[in-house]
């Protein structure tokens, strides 16, 4: 019986996931500073009232070059090692939304399709014809809008909007991999040092055995 | 100062002439291509697994509370953590590359014929070893998939007749994957590396017992083999530099690339991930057991579908050597077959629906018919090749019966 249930509710959620998906919005990640200090400032003062980030300290924010002062308002009185944490009280959240929502620090890497389903799903409420808003591209959620994208109809604002989404998801994408910038720094370097050392290899290959062709 | 040390080991240890025999006077056919440089490959990337796995262990957690977490730990904090995690985990699909690549060119050239069958089986207990250490090893990063898929395939045991339950009961440590699950797949991820170990010793005693096979499938006169150093080392290092611009270029450019997002979310036995799909590299198995609509039927299929290659030193009954190299009909059936794994790797990643199940149900039946075609189809071929005629090197070799090569007893005695 627990097996037949286990196999019946892997083939309803197949089944669901077959259904055709909507295009992500494709979106160029940003790494400069001045990007994800105002994805940051998004991040602290709207998403932190609901989520977590529990993998990133204030340390890690002022290390990675935002203001002082930005860092210590956010932070308050809690000392720079404490991890960001939720302004909702858990058993708050549950009462509201009938779930905690969700770590936002790993959040760039935990769904399909990375920092282009933050920005698609940021942007992606409508108003439905109940009066009532939905969402495109997670019709299950419980976030409110909280861009207050539904009721925008002027192109200029919601041009505003598109930049403050991919604000948001550059900074959730450097929160998920802080080392990422390191990384691929260091791999253009580790990169270049295998091919010169190969090719090193080769021609000494070739050397090693032009002696078999004479013997 | 040097030979006066190696003197004093060699009255005690024979450490020059092991140099001498295994490397330096090893005797290596010189036509080997560069599709022979993938057991060595498959050694190194044993090596770094076990040295970046190694590390990992200083920092991970093995507890359902702080696996997770310990993981975002190495990954954010550890100096150079990202490093080791992302080898370690890309290591993981390179490996399955490597050892996949090896036996296709076992395949290919049918290097598993008489008298390396005991190559072909060690090498399959080395796979099944590394299949199950990669299993076991998914599961710690505690994960929605790492769980998820723990689930699934221990679930698959509960069919074995009779046992079945007591059998899930045993592997799990408890009713369902939990924290004696968590503890008891760590230990055995750290033990297994170094069972490999030893398979790998037995592996490479009896290739340097029969020697390396050649892409001509006969055994090569003494003038042809050349020693293994310097030739081959230098051949090896070269491979080693290509394979690790590729590997690189993973681990620094693309490291997510076999990380399943699901898996970015702590495992919670509460709530299904929509997809539940095996690591890339167990996707034609899974594809084999979905083609079986019932799931005796289909654990079994699958069981039987690595299990089978076993049967190939038998199941090919050609005399003649060299594989798909010289053999038309097995040639056309070794890359109908590695069209039939993709297509079984396709099906695998995809849901069940439409066409797919249909799809699947053929390439099973392709998959296993290969097995079954192969005695007659490799007779078949043999004798409509030697009544074409067979180049004199050939029909030399079935005139001094056994047809196949010779074990090199000589070699053995000394």
């Amino acid at each position: 019986m627990k097996r037949w249930l286990v196999f019946m509710s892997c083939y309803l959620a197949f089944n669901a996931w077959g259904e055709a998906e909507l295009p992500l919005n494709k979106i160029e990640v940003a790494t400069d500073l001045p990007t994800l200090e105002r994805g940051a400032e998004t991040v602290m003062t709207v998403c932190v009232g609901c989520h977590s980030l529990k993998y990133i300290r204030f340390r890690e924010l002022s290390k990675l070059g935002i203001a002082a002062d930005k860092v210590d308002g956010w932070r308050g009185s809690n000392p720079m090692g404490t991890p960001v944490a939720s302004q909702m009280p858990a058993e708050a959240a549950m009462a509201s939304f009938g779930k905690a929502p969700p770590d936002l620090s790993l959040m760039a890497k935990a769904r399909e399709g990375e920092a282009d389903y933050i920005y698609s799903y940021l942007l992606g409420y409508y108003t439905t014809p109940e009066g009532t808003t939905g969402n495109h591209y997670y019709p299950a959620t419980k976030m409110p809008d909280i861009l207050a994208v539904a009721g925008v109809t002027d192109s200029t604002q919601h041009a505003q909007l598109e930049q403050k989404a991919r604000e948001v998801a550059s900074f959730l994408s450097w929160a998920a991999d802080p080392h990422a910038q390191e990384r691929k720094a260091l791999g253009y370097y580790v990169l270049g040092y295998l091919v010169v050392f190969t090719t090193m290899l080769y021609f000494l290959k070739q050397k090693i055995w032009s002696k078999l062709d004479r013997a | 100062m040097v030979s006066r040390v190696l003197g004093w080991i060699d009255q005690r240890f024979p450490l020059t002439p092991f140099i001498k025999h295994e490397l330096t006077d090893y005797p290596t056919p010189r036509n080997l291509s560069y599709w022979w440089n993938f057991g060595f490959l498959a050694g190194f990337v044993l090596v770094l697994q076990i040295a970046t796995g190694i590390f990992l262990a200083m920092y991970y957690k093995p507890d359902v509370n702080l696996a997770f977490d310990s993981v975002q730990h190495i990954m954010r904090d550890v100096n150079y953590g990202w490093l080791l995690r992302y080898i370690h985990s890309s290591g993981a699909s390179a490996f399955f590359v490597v050892i996949y690549v090896h036996m296709a060119r076992t395949l290919y050239y049918a290097s598993y014929h008489k008298p390396r069958e005991l190559m072909w089986w060690t090498g399959q207990g080395l796979m099944l070893l590394i299949m199950a250490t990669a299993f076991m090893g998914y599961l710690l990063p505690w994960g929605q998939m790492s769980y998820w898929g723990a689930q699934v395939i221990t679930n698959l045991f509960g069919v074995t007749p009779f046992f079945g339950d007591k059998i899930v009961l045993w592997l799990r440590g408890d009713f369902s994957v939990g924290d004696a699950t968590l503890t008891r797949f760590f230990a055995l991820h750290y033990l297994f590396p170094f069972l490999i170990c030893g398979a790998v010793v037995i592996h490479l005693v009896a290739l340097h017992t029969v020697k390396s096979s050649n892409p001509s499938g006969i055994s090569l006169a003494d003038k042809d083999n050349i020693p293994f150093h310097p030739y081959f080392t230098i051949k090896d290092f070269f491979g080693l530099g290509i394979y690790l611009i590729i590997f690189c270029a993973f681990v620094f450019f693309r490291p997510g690339a076999f990380i399943e997002a699901a898996n970015n979310i702590p495992a919670n036995p509460l709530v299904t991930p929509p997809h539940i799909e095996p690591e890339w590299y167990f996707l034609p198995f899974y594809a084999i057991l979905r083609a079986i609509p019932d799931m005796l039927g289909g654990v079994v299929a699958m069981a039987l579908s690595v299990l089978i290659f076993a049967i190939l030193p038998f199941a090919d009954r050609t005399g003649i050597p060299g594989g798909a190299h010289f053999r038309p009909a097995y040639r056309i059936m070794f890359y109908l077959f590695v069209v039939d794994v993709l297509i079984l790797g396709y099906v695998g990643s995809q849901p069940p629906l439409g066409f797919v199940v249909p799809l699947g149900q053929v390439a099973t039946f392709v998959y296993f018919g290969t097995f079954f075609l192969l005695p007659f189809i490799s007779k078949w071929e043999e004798r409509w090749m030697r009544a074409r005629g067979l180049p004199p090197e050939l029909l030399a070799l079935f005139e001094q019966r056994p047809p196949r090569e010779k074990l090199p007893r000589e070699e053995v005695a000394k």
